[in-house]
């Protein structure tokens, strides 16, 4: 069996609220110091497959739903 | 002897232990109560061996799981039953047509609508984006289960004050859990599609350790399609469907029913649970289509006590009982000790009784939308409920010991006069300007569009009023909304809230009748004729009797304004225990309020319409200022707190709704927090326009008392220029105030007094604080 | 054909939630819409429920939360189109037969591919994202649009271009994007296809920022078309507004009983689907 971390993050420039929402909630917990939060998407997939195969698999399962290519990069990483 | 001496696993490859009361001392019991997680009580621990010893056999662990869920506070009001027989579930109305999980009511011949609200407040304090997620679910469960499809949704919100930098261990920040609790209520009701139409947050320094999150819904359907959450009878199925089953919530009801401490948090992460509101819209789907075809024959909401309770509630109120084969339960994970599985409180849960005959029709309505459901068990004529797990019997429970719970009549008393606060006058400013601007910007009368907006409030496109009312770009607060559930009807139901925490603490019974005064005037300002109430009555621990004295003098004051009002109350909530190592929250008896609107396109609302039209005052104001925000923000105390007179109220009632009727009223308003200068204030915010005033009309009191005294009953409307004359043949007590000025500026004369301030310094000083704080 | 004969297809799944009211407005102006279950179409249903998207002549997408909205906005239900329905779809599509994209359904149709639409019909990978409010936030709140087409778009047919609209807004991803280094390029292009519907005003009729403009999106777009005109998506709900008292302001010196701002799209669409087939 192989596991595929998807990193799925918004391309360089696009604007991430998220994030911004988020480093001010932890400041409210009483965080000092963040300079920044970037929401970042990690989906594990654990595939019956080989390594070679899992990673094309991976790569295909983003261009069909997990990443929208105007926006999001992808990155995928086999364990 | 220790736990381990006092317990024995039985002989199966899944956990499952008999406990050994029997050979228990009195300490042992306590012992047990505290290592199980019971929260029950030696004298229950009592009962509990009592009933086996007759028996003649030990309990098993889920046995006695069982019976701490039935008997908890949560599940069988145990404090509060006495005192609310005494004064609510005496009321009669000829238009309930049935109290189960909510309340239902007459809407027309051929529509019934359905009202409950209920408290969430542990689990928010803890958890807030989660409780006040699953607070949603569950509140919505109930509506479903009476057969109706939720229309709208309704959440007063009481927290500490926004600006509080510190808290003590174990207490989250107030702003962090408005946030947490405003974007659980987002995510959750938006997601299942039903409108978050109204509600209102409320700030006090009590909230801090122990917020308030109740949750009301509103729901609709055919008066043919009403299911009672019972079984027919033998032949019945029952079908566990939505969600699968986990540790999440586990003992949430003995959480709800204990005070808050500093190790909650750590103690208590299981006992919230995990909402799915994409399991849960199909969910809705489903149960409504099975209901609409007449495949089942009742349904009930698995809410507190999971499993546990709701198959013999369900069954009992047939007259039946239930056989159930637990391993059957779908499960999110794997290694659920059978006693887990029953109490789990895990979210998004129904359980159906279906005859035998419609099980296949129905499984496969759920398999359309994805939603698991499973048959666990069948309906028996013994009202017992007996469970196997793989085979083997592991629980055998007569439903009337185990439904009836023990009833407390527990000792109540008035605070000492000690402790009573003698008068102190507040320290005004000269400047009544500065006061109105200052006090506009309060937390609590500021505007709450940072709320409201994320709320969808008009998805299902039957909100007709809406929370936040006035030119587009300009609007200010509403006191209802109203639904239109019906395409080709133009009858309405008008939805409000009523609460004052602040009169409730000075003066427990006024507090409660002032709480449902100010719900029918807000239904009534809108152009509803007050119908119902739900109550949701947060007080602290009911072991103390200064606390239960409270719930008991506002409970009094609700029901006895409810039956002068001739409102039905179909449904409640009690939530005790609202209380930590900093004290007790303010006696809190939020009541949600119903109306019928007889024509939508009558309805009225806040925002001044037209330069020139008359502006008048309904209702008598006094010396009331006792807990008026005028007190509270600029140190009065004590004093007295308003009082009600529940004919003023009535009489005062119609002669809005016959203006309304008859087309006089173009902008109507009810006087409340902040009293009558804040109305006025409100009613410019929202029509973008000025007032020219002289209110020497008002009477023999100080300019301060005319402007910001509280007392109940009022309200403040704009008429129709032309129907000015027929309007004050209509009201004839009404006093004349002044008119609706182009120029944007309110002007106030009392004698040599007045107030003068711009619109948009008003609309300013009203708009920002909640922007700015959160 | 008579509007009581067209069938309208209010496609929906888990989360959809504004099927309803959608229903409703076609039916309110006497079409024959019916709520159909995306299984119904894939034929994961029991052979009695089993529906045929060529048999409808209006293709309409709620809003709502498809599938709670997870990875996307309208990602999980426009993947479920694409692997089992893109053929039926395109066919849909080239045969000139309109489709409605209403908020979630707008995010649905730029997943799907079926917006801007430049090149094809469905394009490959999505061209464009509607991607979180500036705000971060949900927004509900009334907007003002600007009807800015020139006469493509099936559905604004009966709405006078330059007038200004009433509709909800209820959304948290409504911030039309295209490939950062290339966005004006395509706003001009739009611009030049006249694929350009409606765009956020203020009260008085001019472009205007936030709060007029809930989302930040980009040149102020709430909805465009694709080349042909029979395909719309948009994030506010004329579905909300067919009636005067359901507007925001109704009681401030209007007629409850007059028509609302959104009855135009429906009307439109029916009249064009009337006169052609």
């Amino acid at each position: 069996m192989v596991k595929a971390d998807i990193r799925i993050e918004l391309k360089h420039g696009v604007a991430d609220p998220e994030g911004e929402n988020t480093r001010k909630a932890l400041e409210l917990l009483g965080f000092k110091g963040i300079k920044s939060v970037k929401t970042v998407k990690l989906f594990e997939v654990e595939m019956d497959a080989e390594p070679e195969e899992a990673k094309e698999a991976a790569e295909e399962m983003c261009r069909r739903l997990l990443a929208n290519p105007v926006i999001q990069t992808f990155r995928v990483d086999l364990k | 002897m220790d736990m381990a001496e006092l317990t024995r696993k039985r002989d199966l490859p899944f956990p499952l232990y008999e406990v050994d009361i029997f050979s228990a001392s009195d300490r042992d019991l306590m012992n047990i109560s505290a290592s199980m997680g019971l929260n029950l009580s030696l004298d229950e621990m009592h009962e509990v061996r009592k009933y086996f010893d007759a028996k003649g056999r030990l309990p098993t662990d889920i046995e006695l799981q069982s019976i701490a869920q039935a008997w908890s506070e949560h599940c069988c009001y145990k404090s509060s039953k006495v005192i609310l027989r005494e004064h609510i579930f005496t009321i009669k109305h000829p238009d309930v047509l049935a109290k189960g999980d909510a309340g239902v009511m007459v809407f027309d011949d051929e529509y019934a609508y359905a009202l409950r609200v209920e408290s969430h407040n542990h689990p928010s304090a803890i958890e807030p984006y989660g409780g006040a997620a699953t607070g949603i679910g569950g509140i919505v469960r109930d509506i479903l289960a009476m057969g109706a499809q939720p229309v709208a949704l309704v959440d007063p919100l009481f927290f500490g004050p926004l600006d509080l930098k510190e808290t003590p261990p174990g207490v989250k920040l107030p702003k962090y859990l408005v946030r947490g609790v405003v974007s659980g209520i987002r995510d959750y009701g938006n997601r299942i599609g039903i409108p978050t139409v109204a509600g209102g947050v409320f700030f006090d320094p009590s909230y801090t350790g122990n917020c308030l999150v109740n949750v009301g819904c509103v729901g609709f359907m055919r008066r043919d399609r009403l299911l009672n959450n019972a079984v027919k009878g033998v032949g019945d199925v029952l079908i566990l469907a939505g969600g699968r089953t986990g540790r999440d919530g586990i003992h949430g009801v003995n959480f709800a029913s204990a005070e808050l401490t500093e190790t909650s948090e750590e103690e208590s992460r299981g006992s919230v649970q995990l909402g799915d509101p994409i399991t849960k819209e199909p969910l809705i789907h489903a149960c409504l289509e099975v209901n609409e075809r007449g495949l089942i024959s009742g349904i009930k909401d698995l809410g507190g006590g999971g499993l546990s309770c709701v198959v013999g509630e369900i069954s009992l109120a047939g007259g039946c009982g239930a056989d159930v084969e637990l391993d059957r339960v779908p499960l999110k994970e794997e290694g659920l000790a059978p006693w887990e599985i029953w109490v789990s409180e895990s979210q998004e849960r129904m359980m159906l009784a279906t005859p035998e005959e419609n099980v296949d029709a129905v499984l496969e309505v759920f398999a359309l939308w994805d939603v698991t459901a499973t048959v666990i068990g069948r309906v028996v004529s013994d009202q017992r409920v007996r469970i196997t797990y793989d085979g083997e019997l592991i629980y055998e429970l007569d439903l009337d010991f185990l439904t009836k719970g023990p009833e407390y009549c527990r000792p109540w008393a008035p605070p000492s006069s000690a402790s009573k606060e003698s008068f102190l006058a507040p320290n005004l400013p000269e400047d009544v300007n500065a006061i109105i601007l200052s006090t506009l910007a309060d937390p609590n009368i500021a505007s709450k569009e940072w709320m409201v907006l994320q709320y969808d409030h008009e998805v299902r496109a039957s909100t007709v009023v809406k929370p936040l009312q006035g030119k587009t770009g300009f609007r200010g607060p509403g006191d209802g909304v109203v639904i239109k559930p019906l395409m080709d009807s133009y009858r309405g139901l008008a939805i409000a809230i009523g609460v004052n925490p602040w009169f409730t603490s000075q003066d427990p019974y006024n507090g409660g009748r002032s709480s449902v005064d100010e719900m029918c005037r807000n239904i009534a300002a809108v152009g509803g004729r007050p119908h119902s109430l739900t109550d949701c009555m947060n007080f602290g621990n009911p072991e103390k009797p200064e606390r239960l004295y409270e719930f008991r003098e506002a409970v009094r004051g609700v029901g006895e304004m409810a039956r002068a009002m001739n409102l039905a109350v179909p449904s409640g909530n009690v939530s005790f225990y609202n209380e930590t190592a900093l004290g007790p929250t303010l006696p809190t008896p939020t009541c949600m309020g119903v109306g019928i609107v007889e024509d939508i396109r009558k309805c009225v609302t806040t925002d001044l319409k037209r330069a020139q039209n008359p502006v008048y005052l309904i209702g008598e104001t006094k010396d009331e200022m006792g807990a008026s925000i005028l007190y509270r923000r600029y140190g009065g105390k004590g004093g007295k707190v308003p009082e009600v007179d529940a004919t003023a109220l009535s009489r005062n009632i119609d002669t809005v709704l016959a203006a309304g009727q008859a087309g006089m009223l173009r902008s109507c308003h009810d006087c409340a927090d902040g009293g009558l200068a804040i109305t006025l204030a409100e009613m410019c915010i929202g029509g973008d326009l000025g007032l020219q005033l002289d209110i020497s009309g008002m009477g023999d009191l100080s300019f301060e008392t005319k402007l910001f005294s509280e007392s109940n009953s009022r309200f403040v409307v704009e008429v129709d220029a032309v129907k000015r004359s027929d309007f004050e043949r209509l009201a004839k007590d009404a006093i004349y105030l002044g008119v609706v000025d182009q120029d944007k500026r309110m002007v106030i004369r009392d004698g040599h007094r007045k107030v003068d301030l711009k619109v948009a310094a008003m609309r300013k000083a009203w708009s920002d604080t909640l922007w700015r704080l959160v | 054909m008579n509007i009581q004969d067209i069938r309208v297809c209010v496609l929906r799944i888990e989360g959809t939630n504004c099927e309803e009211e959608a229903y409703n407005a076609f039916k309110l102006l006497g079409a024959d819409p019916e709520k159909v279950h995306l299984k119904q179409l894939t034929g994961d249903c029991p052979p009695s429920m089993r529906r045929d998207l060529d048999d409808y002549q209006i293709l309409m997408f709620p809003g709502g939360f498809s599938a709670g909205d997870y990875v996307r906005a309208g990602a999980i239900f426009a993947a479920r189109i694409k692997s089992r329905l893109a053929p039926d779809v395109e066919n849909f599509v080239s045969s000139g037969r309109p489709v409605l994209g209403i908020c979630n359904g707008f995010q649905i149709l730029v997943e799907l591919g079926l917006l801007p639409s430049f090149d094809e019909i469905l394009s490959e990978e999505p061209q464009a994202a509607l991607y979180t409010n500036d705000s971060g936030r949900f927004e509900c709140r009334p907007t003002y649009l600007k009807h800015e087409n020139h006469g493509k778009c099936v559905f604004t047919s009966q709405l006078p271009r330059g007038e200004v609209v009433l509709f909800p807004s209820a959304h948290a991803e409504g911030n039309l994007r295209f490939p950062t280094d290339r966005e004006m390029e395509i706003v001009r292009r739009l611009e030049e296809n006249d694929q350009i519907v409606f765009r956020y005003v203020d009260a008085d009729g001019n472009y205007a920022g936030y709060p007029w403009c809930p989302s930040g999106t980009v040149a102020n777009i709430g909805g465009i078309c694709n080349p042909e005109g029979n395909v719309l998506g948009l994030m506010p709900h004329p579905e909300r507004v067919m009636f005067r008292y359901q507007h925001p302001d109704w009681t401030r010196d209007q007629d409850p009983n007059a028509p609302g701002d959104g009855r135009v799209i429906f009307s439109s669409a029916l009249e064009y689907v009337s006169r052609r087939y």
